[in-house]
C-alpha cells in the first residue's frame, strides 16, 4: 500500500511554450523598416533577398553589400483580473541583425546571400510573478542563411528564389511548485530548411507589384536539455537532467505588395501579409525520462493573420530621404489559449526612417519603429491564468549599404 | 545632418518614454459595507492552524489575515492576531515532510512529527496582553463561542476541561466569551466560519466516542448558538460573511488511506483465505453451523478487514470482523506500522486470529451518513440566517466539491488529495497558505457580490504550498 504517491504531483510542463508567436521580427532591411515594414514591391537592393528575391535582379549596381541591426526595447504589463496585482517584464534588449550581399552574374541574373533573423524574442517576467508556473523567461532566436538567385525574364518582370537554412535555439525557464526556488530550464538547438520565392512585375515605370512566398519551416528540436532545479527530496522521483524533444512551426508568409511613385519625390507602398499561423495548433513536449508524467500537449490554436501595411518615402534632396509608415498586426493567438510566454496582442505599428547618401556608393539608413499592443483581456484556460495585457516596443535601427 | 540626427534622437526618446505600456487600473471599492474594523470568528481554520499545530508562519497566512490585507485596500484597518512566536507551534505535534524508514525498511517521504521546541505549558497559555481581531479558536464548536468562561485557565484543570487553552491566551478576562470579546472590538464587519467541529470531533474519533464532547451537535443546539452569534454580531449594524461547512468526509484526513488498500500476492491471498476458513470452522463449532464470512481474497488489492460492530453472532470480539465497503473511510491517524507490518486490516499471524481495523479508525456507511446529514442541516441553518440578515454566504461546501475534481489557478493545479493536492496541509484537515488564499478569495467573491464591493483578490501564487525538504537524511 502506498500511503501517497508523489508522482502525480509532478504534472509540470503542461504548457511550456517555445514560439514567439506574433513576434515575427520583420526588421530585415533598414529602408523597409522606415516604410511600415513594407518591401515586397519595393526595389531596395540586396535586402530584397528577404523581402522579395524576385526584385534582386533590378539591382542598380554590379555589387551591393548591406548590413544592419535593430535594438528592440520591449515591455509588457500584465494585470490580474479582479485584483490589483501588476507585473511588468524586464526584457533584455534584443538585437536582430541582417547582412546581405548580392552581385550581378549577368545583366539578367543576380545572385546573393542573406543572413538574417526573422523570428526571435526575449521575454523576462519577474522570477516570482504570478504567472511563473507558465513562464519565467524565454529567449527564442533564429538565424537564416539564404543563398538566392534572381532572373529578369522580361524588361518588366523578374523572378527569384532562395533556399533558407535555419538555425534556431530556445531557452526557457518555468517555476515548479515544490518550493520558491524550484524551476525547470529547457534549452535546445535545431536546424531546418525552407525556401523563399518571389516575383516582381512593373506594369508601368512608376508602379511595381510584388508577390513573395516564404515557406513554413518546421523546426524539430530533438535532444534538448531539460534541467530541473528541485528539492533534494524529490530527486529520486524526478530525473534532474533530462532530454526532451519538441517541434515548432515558423509559419509560411504570403506577401502581396504594390508601390507607386506618385511624384518624382514621393513613393507610396502598400502591402498585405498573410501569415499562416494556423499551423501552430499545439506545442508538444516529449521527454526521455519520466515521460508518463512530463509529456504534454499544449493547445495554442493560432489562426492566420492578415497584416495591412503602408509606407511613404519622400526625397527632400538628392542625398536625403525621409520615410514613414504604419501597419496593423492582428494577433494570431487564441483568446482562450493566450500564454504569457508569447504576448502577441493586436498591435499598431508606426514607423519612421531617414536615409542619407553622402557619396554615390554609400548609404546610411536610420529607422524607428514604435509598436503599441492594444490592451486585451486574455486567458490561458488550461492554467486558468487570466489577465489584461498591454505591450509596447520601441525599435531604433540602423543600416549601411555599399554598392559599386 | 547633425542637427537632423539630434532631432531624430530627441524625437525617438520622447516616443519611447511615452509608450510605457499601462493597463487599466483596478478600482477598489467598499460598496455598501464598512471594513474599518474587521473581526474574524471561527475555529482552527480561522486561527491559521496548519500541519497539526498553530505556528507563526502559518498563522501569519491565515485566511482572515490574508483577507484583512485585501480589506485594507477598501478602508480596512489593522488586523491583530494572537501571535504565536514559534515555528514549532504552541503545543507539540507539528508535522513536516521528511524521509523516514517504515517497518518494511522502506525509506520514503512522509509526514513526521517535528522534534523542535514548541512553546508548551505553561508559557503557551500566558495571556498575550493585547486585544485581537482574529477570534479563531482551534477546537471550538459553535456553542463554545458564546460560552462564558471558555478562556478561564482554571477550567482547563477540570475533567473534561471546560475552557480552551487557545482562548485562554487572548481572553480579556476569565468570565468572558469569544463573542463578548469580539463585540468589545466594535466590529463594523465580521466573518464567521464555525460548525466544522460540531461534526469533526465525532468523525475524527471514527464515530466511536459518543461522549458529550465528541458527539454530533444536535440541530436545535446548533441553531440556537448560531443565531445568538449572528444576532449579537449584527446588533450594532455590522455586516459580515458566513461560511458554510464543507463535506468533511471528503477531506484528506478521511481519504488518504484507501479502503481497498490490502495488497496481496498469490501466496498471501491463498493463505489468508485458508486462515479465515479456519476461523469460520471455529465459529461454526460455537453453535453457528451455517456461518461464513464470505471473504474471497484475491491477488492484488482487496478491501481491508475492519471490526464489525453489528456482527450478528455472539463470538469473541476479535472475530467480529467484515470487509470494508468501498465507500467507507479509513482515518489518517491509523497506526501505519500496524497496518503495514502488524496484520491490522487482514490477519494477526502471531496471535492466529482476525485483526480488523478498530472502529475508531473507520467511518462506516452509517457514520458517514450521520455526518453528512448533520452538515446539510447545519448548512441549511447558516444559509437561512445569511438570507435573513442580508449577510454574504461563502459557499465553502461548493468550493470543496469543485476541488474534488481539481481546480487550477495561475497554472497551479489543486485538488483534495493529501500533499499533492496543495490545499490541505500535512494534517489532512487544515489549509496550506495557498489553500487559505483560495478560501480568502472565495470570501472576497461572496462579499463583493453581497455588498456590491470591489475588494481586490489576492494572488494565490504569492503564498507557499507544501514544502518539500531540501535535503535527504542518511538512512539510519
Amino acid at each position: 500500500m502506498k500511503k501517497f504517491s508523489l508522482l502525480f504531483i509532478i504534472l509540470i510542463t503542461s504548457s511550456i511554450g517555445l514560439l514567439a508567436g506574433g513576434y515575427q521580427v520583420r526588421l530585415q532591411g533598414a529602408r523597409q523598416s522606415g516604410m511600415g515594414l513594407t518591401g515586397t514591391s519595393l526595389i531596395s537592393g540586396a535586402s530584397d533577398i528577404f523581402y522579395n528575391p524576385g526584385s534582386l535582379s533590378f539591382l542598380s549596381k554590379k555589387f551591393e553589400f548591406t548590413a544592419g541591426t535593430n535594438a528592440i526595447f520591449s515591455k509588457i504589463e500584465f494585470r490580474s483580473l479582479e485584483s490589483d496585482y501588476v507585473a511588468k517584464t524586464n526584457n533584455p534588449v534584443s538585437l536582430p541583425f541582417f547582412f546581405y550581399g548580392a552581385g550581378k552574374i549577368t545583366d539578367k541574373i543576380t545572385a546573393g546571400l542573406g543572413i538574417y533573423t526573422p523570428y526571435g524574442s526575449k521575454t523576462d517576467w519577474p522570477d516570482d510573478w504570478s504567472g511563473r508556473f507558465l513562464i519565467q523567461n524565454i529567449a527564442l532566436s533564429s538565424i537564416y542563411f539564404q543563398p538566392s538567385i534572381s532572373f529578369q525574364i522580361l524588361d518588366n518582370l523578374s523572378i527569384g528564389a532562395g533556399l533558407a537554412y535555419v538555425m534556431g535555439s530556445v531557452d526557457l525557464q518555468r517555476a515548479l511548485p515544490y518550493n520558491d526556488r524550484s524551476f525547470v530550464k529547457l534549452n535546445g538547438n535545431a536546424s531546418a530548411f525552407g525556401f523563399n520565392i518571389g516575383v516582381l512585375f512593373k506594369p508601368a515605370e512608376s508602379m511595381h507589384i510584388g508577390i513573395d512566398y516564404r515557406s513554413k519551416i518546421e523546426v524539430k528540436l530533438d535532444d534538448g536539455d531539460a534541467n530541473f532545479r528541485i528539492p533534494a527530496s524529490l530527486v529520486s522521483i524526478i530525473t534532474i537532467e533530462n532530454k526532451f524533444s519538441s517541434s515548432l512551426p515558423l509559419p509560411a508568409n504570403l506577401d502581396c505588395g504594390l508601390s507607386w511613385q506618385i511624384t518624382q519625390k514621393l513613393l507610396f507602398s502598400f502591402e498585405i501579409n498573410w501569415v499562416l499561423w494556423n499551423c501552430y495548433d499545439s506545442l508538444t513536449f516529449t521527454f526521455i525520462e519520466n515521460g508518463d508524467m512530463l509529456n504534454s500537449i499544449n493547445p495554442r490554436l493560432y489562426s492566420n493573420s492578415i497584416i495591412p501595411r503602408f509606407g511613404l518615402e519622400y526625397r527632400i534632396q538628392p542625398k536625403l530621404k525621409i520615410r514613414t509608415g504604419a501597419y496593423y498586426d492582428n494577433s494570431p493567438a487564441n483568446d482562450e489559449y493566450f500564454t504569457p510566454e508569447t504576448v502577441t496582442l493586436n498591435t499598431l505599428g508606426f514607423t519612421f526612417g531617414l536615409s542619407y547618401h553622402p557619396i554615390e556608393n554609400l548609404n546610411f539608413d536610420f529607422s524607428f519603429v514604435q509598436l503599441m499592443g492594444i490592451e486585451g483581456e486574455k486567458k490561458y484556460s488550461p492554467g486558468n491564468f487570466a489577465g489584461k495585457y498591454r505591450s509596447s516596443a520601441s525599435i531604433p535601427g540602423i543600416g549601411i549599404s555599399y554598392s559599386f | 545632418m547633425k542637427i537632423q540626427a539630434l532631432y531624430s534622437i530627441f524625437f525617438f526618446s520622447v516616443l519611447m518614454g511615452a509608450c510605457e505600456p499601462k493597463t487599466e487600473e483596478f478600482a477598489p471599492s467598499r460598496g455598501e459595507a464598512d471594513f474599518y474594523h474587521y473581526v474574524a470568528l471561527g475555529n482552527s481554520l480561522t486561527s491559521g492552524y496548519a500541519d497539526g499545530a498553530l505556528y507563526k508562519s502559518a498563522q501569519a497566512m491565515s485566511y482572515p489575515a490574508i483577507l484583512s490585507e485585501q480589506l485594507k485596500k477598501v478602508g480596512g484597518g489593522n488586523f491583530t492576531q494572537p501571535v504565536v512566536d514559534n515555528e514549532d507551534g504552541l503545543f507539540a505535534g507539528k508535522l513536516f515532510l521528511d524521509y523516514s524508514l517504515d517497518c518494511n525498511g522502506e525509506f520514503s517521504l512522509s509526514p513526521v512529527i517535528s522534534s523542535g521546541n514548541p512553546i508548551g505549558y505553561p508559557l503557551a497559555i500566558r495571556p498575550v496582553g493585547y486585544s485581537v481581531d482574529n477570534f479563531g479558536v482551534p477546537g471550538a464548536k459553535v456553542a463554545h463561542l458564546i460560552f462564558p468562561g471558555y478562556g478561564n485557565p482554571q477550567r482547563l484543570q477540570q475533567n473534561p476541561p471546560t475552557a480552551n487553552p487557545y482562548f485562554v491566551r487572548f481572553a480579556s478576562d476569565t468570565g468572558t466569551s469569544v463573542l463578548a470579546d469580539a463585540m468589545k472590538q466594535n466590529p463594523t464587519f465580521f466573518t464567521l466560519w464555525i460548525g466544522n467541529n460540531d461534526v469533526l470531533g465525532y468523525a475524527t474519533s471514527g464515530g466511536e466516542n459518543n461522549t458529550a464532547d465528541e458527539s454530533i451537535t444536535l440541530e436545535g443546539n446548533f441553531h440556537f448558538a448560531y443565531e445568538t452569534l449572528i444576532n449579537t454580531l449584527t446588533s450594532n449594524g455590522a455586516k459580515g460573511a458566513l461560511a458554510n461547512i464543507p463535506d468533511i468526509t471528503s477531506i484528506p484526513f478521511f481519504n488518504t488511506v484507501p479502503t481497498m488498500g490490502l495488497y496481496l500476492d498469490e501466496n498471501s491471498a491463498s493463505s489468508l483465505n485458508q486462515a479465515y476458513h479456519q476461523v469460520e470452522i471455529f465459529i461454526q463449532s460455537l453453535g453457528y453451523p451455517d456461518f461464513g464470512y464470505g471473504f474471497q481474497f484475491k491477488t492484488g488489492y482487496n478491501a481491508f478487514i475492519i471490526e464489525d460492530r453489528n456482527f450478528p453472532y455472539q463470538v469473541p470480539k476479535a472475530l467480529r470482523v467484515r470487509q470494508a465497503k468501498p465507500d467507507e473511510l479509513i482515518l489518517f491517524t491509523i497506526p501505519q506500522d500496524s497496518l503495514k507490518c502488524g496484520g491490522m486490516g487482514s490477519y494477526n499471524i502471531e496471535k492466529q486470529r482476525p485483526y480488523g481495523i478498530p472502529q475508531q479508525f473507520v467511518l462506516d456507511e452509517e457514520e458517514i451518513a450521520q455526518i453528512q446529514n448533520a452538515v446539510k442541516r447545519y448548512n441549511a441553518i447558516i444559509n437561512e440566517l445569511a438570507i435573513q440578515k442580508n449577510l454574504a454566504l461563502v459557499d465553502v461546501a461548493n468550493l470543496l466539491q469543485q476541488a474534488k475534481s481539481g481546480i487550477t489557478y495561475d497554472g497551479l493545479n489543486f485538488d483534495i488529495k493529501y500533499i499533492s493536492g496543495g490545499i490541505f496541509s500535512l494534517d489532512g484537515i487544515h489549509l496550506t497558505p495557498q489553500g487559505a488564499a483560495i478560501v480568502a478569495n472565495y470570501f472576497i467573491e461572496a462579499i463583493n457580490k453581497q455588498y456590491k464591493a470591489s475588494i481586490p483578490k489576492t494572488e494565490i501564487t504569492q503564498y507557499p504550498g507544501i514544502k518539500y525538504p531540501e535535503t535527504i537524511p542518511l538512512k539510519k
